[in-house]
């Protein structure tokens, strides 16, 4: 029995929970047995990969005969890709969980969870695979799958562009991907992924170094690395709520998959710059990825944002753990390796976890417009809680996961000066000073995004009537709980990260990592030490002061109460409270440069000949640098070379004919030769 | 800066030493009018009546009912009726008890 | 605590540092000009341990001007709430005593319709030395005078006998 059993019957459940969405879902009962199914598969694929982390690789395993696509199904269960496996696997269940009570039982939503179910196959068969071809024909239907996925509901064109950016820059990816992976083959001469992690060493550095970039560029398309991250802000808000947080929870690691696969599996590529251009891609994405989020009112977008934020800090890590390799540290590349794949499965679950909310939002108040929201917390409380535990989850506030897992990634980057190389110090000390400026802005995002929607008063009157009636609570308590978890079980999940780690780089971090049972001695023996569990347990005893001080100060007999000193305001307005763009504008002001904010202001004073006033329109829109600037050029280039090309198509049949002729005297002539 | 500093010096203490010894500038500030009751006919009476504007005084039978609270020292009983009407000079008026303000001035050949 | 005790922890406790904080419910802004003014270096309250706070939260003394409009009385009330005792409240400028602004709709007429004041200064506006000396009285450290005086003079045939 090994851990792929686990994943096969994963696989299995999941097919069956597509037929049954296809065959069934037009009945609550049928959408219901679907999302059981689903379920089924999750907690297998949670169960595989979570054993599996302990368990090794396993063998390849080689399904099916030779086929003309280049080999047979080639599977293995590898301890790197348990990680993500369990993470799949949560998220497939909290979703299962979610998805009844969300989605109406209807054709379209039997479409979408066939669409869903088959992704999640996909996914696995990525992280499952074993072969080149299986990996890449995982990825492509997994692409495939999400491109229907997001096209749930085509309204309008919004939908239909949020999808199309999807598939086009997928399909980008892709290409790069399947180059670094021909690359490869040829030079190793095997399809099997362990065949080429095998032989690799034996690659010329300059092929290892340029498989290596292709494949950073291709798998950073799906991760959402700058300025290859467009398709997250358009394609997250049209999709429903369940497909987005499969989307950042799922899909985007699958990308950090992909080059975590190929930096320290398949190529390792020598010399530090590979290394460096990772770290500083990632600090750049981290940085841009907040900084863009900050200027979003859409609850949607600003989280997708946040996941490109999160990407960021992730590739960060695996930079600076190229680069410690390359500099013989090995104990800290595993480290960074280790502090990644936790970020990894801390960041899937929360944000997740906020997507839910935010899906739980929209059906409730019907606007995802952080400035038409306020007072959730009194409509939806138990929402308002879980969604809470998410928000301090990702803005890294302790004691939750999130403040681990980025603790960790810093105590890595703070090595820096071990690499022997003052310009490598120095540029690992800018990353980190970029991931530390991140940090700050997600905590001052994170209380926009927490605090507008939930707290205050509400704006709107849909806001003021939602209700918490029949809307899904179990899916995201669900990934709550795995936060709290993640966060208490730091010396468990270290420890099953380090056995997993080792089979990957070959070193043991375990003792050196936990040398006793609580505390945790990241990155280096006479650096730092911290201990989670006790930072846990100071915490709510910290809690306990304040309020032993109310119980021992509480007003005697005689003393009167009175409300709070509000600055003698009258009646409180919706108004009267900041909004979202007026919550970042400190933020949006200092960085003017980035955004480059098309302001437009009209006065009703400006027409009146008497100048009487009146309302003022005002309207500022964040310039789309990297469309207009990256993306359009590309595109006209294109159209340009397809003008060029244009005149073979002709019309005329004449030449078409001449064009066959041509052709096959060719064929002949080369054949002859 | 210095200037500042050499013109203060200069000038000296300019701080008033009020409530410890009496304020110089006292007699200039305009305060609430005392009447001549030898003075308050009637008739005076009722002019002075109509000509206050913030609804300090009142006439009851035999007596001019003069609220100080209530008096803005506008002068224009004192323009009425220049004869029966002069400044008090009192401006330390402040007191506990509401009522205390309110004086009944005894009008001229009434009876109390 | 009787009127006895109160005055006694007035002056005990508020002798030497009183913070007051100034409260407008509508007046013309003059007698606010004169409270301004004792701040300043002619007058300097300081000196007399008196301190303007702007939260009622801090403040033992409530200076109200104005004649009190009704639509400030959610906010009077409010403010006066929040200030912790011993509290003084002092009334000071003709309209807050019921002077100028009595039968207007929009008015109460007087502070003492929504606050139930300890000292009253007449004024219009109170010069800085009477609302010293209001202050004072307000604290316990200077006597009331006005009880005393009877505003009658003499008659210019008389000799100068009577008070004024």
């Amino acid at each position: 029995m090994t851990p792929l059993d686990f994943l096969y019957a994963a696989g299995a459940a999941w097919l069956a929970a597509a037929l049954a969405g296809l065959l069934a879902a037009r009945t609550p009962g049928g959408l219901r047995a679907c999302c059981a199914l689903s379920a089924v598969g999750g907690a297998a694929a949670a169960a595989g990969g979570g054993w599996s982390l302990i368990y090794g690789n396993t063998a390849l395993v080689s399904l099916g005969a030779p086929t003309v696509t280049g080999g047979p199904l080639q599977l293995q269960a590898t301890s790197l890709a348990g990680a993500f496996t369990a993470l799949l696997g949560v998220v497939a269940v909290a979703i299962a969980m979610y998805a009844p009570r969300y989605h109406e039982p209807s054709l379209g939503t039997g479409l979408y969870l066939a669409a869903y179910n088959l992704a999640l196959l996909a996914c696995l068969g990525v992280l499952a695979a074993g072969g080149m071809v299986t990996f890449l024909v995982a990825w492509e239907t997994m692409s495939l799958a999400c491109y229907l996925l997001i096209l749930r509901h085509p309204r309008s064109g919004e939908s239909a562009r949020g999808a199309f950016w999807f598939l086009a820059l997928s399909e980008a990816g892709f290409l790069l991907v399947v180059a670094a992976f021909v690359i490869l083959s040829a030079k190793t001469g095997s399809t099997s992924l362990p065949g080429i992690a095998a032989r690799a060493a034996a690659v010329p550095g300059g092929w290892r170094a340029a498989a290596y970039l292709l494949a950073l560029a291709g798998f950073g398309f799906k991760a959402g690395l700058v300025p290859l991250h467009v398709w997250l802000p358009e394609a997250h808000p049209v999709a429903p709520a369940d497909g987005s947080a499969f989307l950042s929870g799922v899909v985007v690691k699958l990308g950090i998959y992909g080059i975590a696969l190929f930096a320290f599996r398949l190529v390792v590529p020598a010399g530090t710059w590979p290394g460096l251009v990772t770290m500083g891609g990632g600090a750049v994405t981290a940085a841009i990825g907040i900084l863009y989020a900050m200027a979003e009112r859409d609850i949607k977008r600003f989280l997708a944002w946040s996941t490109i934020e999160n990407a960021g800090i992730i590739v960060t890590a695996f930079g600076a753990a190229m680069i410690f390799h390359a500099s013989g540290q090995q104990a800290l590349w595993t480290f960074l390796l280790i502090a990644g794949i936790y970020h990894v499965a801390n960041h899937g679950c929360y944000k997740s976890l906020l997507f839910l909310e935010a899906g739980v939002t929209e059906h409730t108040t019907g606007t995802r417009d952080m400035d038409r929201l306020g007072g959730l917390v009194r409509q939806l409380p138990r929402s308002a809680v879980i969604a809470f535990v998410g928000t301090l989850g990702i803005a890294a506030l302790p004691p939750l996961n999130g403040f681990v897992s980025e603790w960790l990634i810093f105590q890595g980057l703070f090595q820096g000066f071990r690499t022997g190389s003052h310009l490598t110090g120095i540029l690992i000390v800018l990353a980190a000073g970029t991931l530390g400026l991140t940090g700050g802005l997600a905590v001052y995002a994170f209380v926009r995004g927490f605090g507008i929607p939930y707290l205050g008063m509400p704006r709107t009157r849909q806001a003021a009537a939602a209700s918490e009636a029949g809307q899904p609570v179990a899916g995201p308590g669900l990934l709550a709980v795995a936060c709290v978890a993640l966060a208490v079980g730091v010396p468990i999940v270290l420890a099953a990260l380090s056995r997993a780690a080792r089979t990957v780089t070959g070193v043991s971090l375990g003792p050196l990592l936990l040398p006793g049972k609580l505390t945790v001695i990241p990155a280096h023996a006479d650096f730092s030490a911290f201990s989670p569990t006790y930072l846990a347990v100071f915490l709510v005893c910290a809690l306990a002061v304040p309020a032993l001080i109310y119980l021992a100060g509480r007003p005697r007999a005689g003393s009167v109460s009175v409300p709070v000193w509000d600055g003698g305001i009258v009646s409180f307005r919706p108004r009267m409270q900041y909004s979202a763009m007026t919550f970042s504008a400190p933020t949006r002001v200092t960085f003017d440069a980035l955004y480059r904010p098309a302001v437009s202001v009209t006065r009703q004073s400006d027409d009146d000949p008497a100048g009487r006033s009146g309302p003022v329109h005002y309207e500022a829109r964040v310039a789309p640098v990297f469309q207009r600037y990256l993306y359009q050029p590309a595109v006209r280039a294109l159209e340009w070379l397809a003008d060029l090309v244009r005149p073979i198509q002709s019309g005329d049949v004449n030449l078409y004919l001449l064009y066959v002729f041509a052709v096959i005297l060719l064929a002949y002539l080369l054949g002859a030769v | 800066m210095t200037l500042w500093f050499i013109r203060g010096i200069r000038r000296g203490v300019v701080t008033t030493r009020y409530p410890a010894k009496p304020d110089t500038s006292a007699r200039y500030l305009p305060t609430p009018p005392a009447f001549r009751p030898r003075q308050l006919t009637g008739q005076v009476a009722d002019r002075l009546v109509a000509a206050c504007p913030s609804s300090a005084l009142r006439r009851e039978d035999g007596v001019l009912i003069y609220d100080v609270g209530a008096c803005t020292a506008c002068g224009r009983c004192a323009a009425e009726a220049p004869h029966a009407v002069t400044a008090s000079g009192a401006f330390e008026l402040a007191t506990t008890d509401r009522s205390v303000l309110i004086k009944r001035i005894p009008l001229r050949g009434e009876a109390r | 605590m009787t009127a006895e005790e109160l005055r006694e922890t007035i002056a005990r406790q508020f002798g030497r540092s009183l913070h007051i904080r100034t409260l407008d419910t509508g007046s013309c802004a003059v007698c606010e000009q004169e409270i301004r003014l004792l701040a300043a270096p002619h007058y300097d309250l300081h000196r007399l341990g008196f301190f303007f706070t702007p939260a009622p939260r801090h403040a033992d003394l409530l200076l109200v001007t104005g004649p009190m409009i009704r639509a400030f009385e959610v906010a009077v009330r409010k403010t006066y709430a929040a200030m912790p005792g011993p509290k003084v409240v002092v009334a000071t400028g003709a309209c807050a005593l019921g002077g100028v602004y009595p039968e207007d709709p929009f008015t109460h007429g007087t502070v003492g319709a929504v606050l139930p004041v300890d000292v009253w200064i007449p004024g219009c506006p109170p010069s800085p030395l009477a609302l010293l000396h209001g202050l004072g009285v307000a604290v316990g450290k200077l006597a009331e005078r006005v009880r005393d005086l009877s505003f009658t003079a003499p008659d210019y045939t008389e000799r100068a006998g009577g008070d004024s």
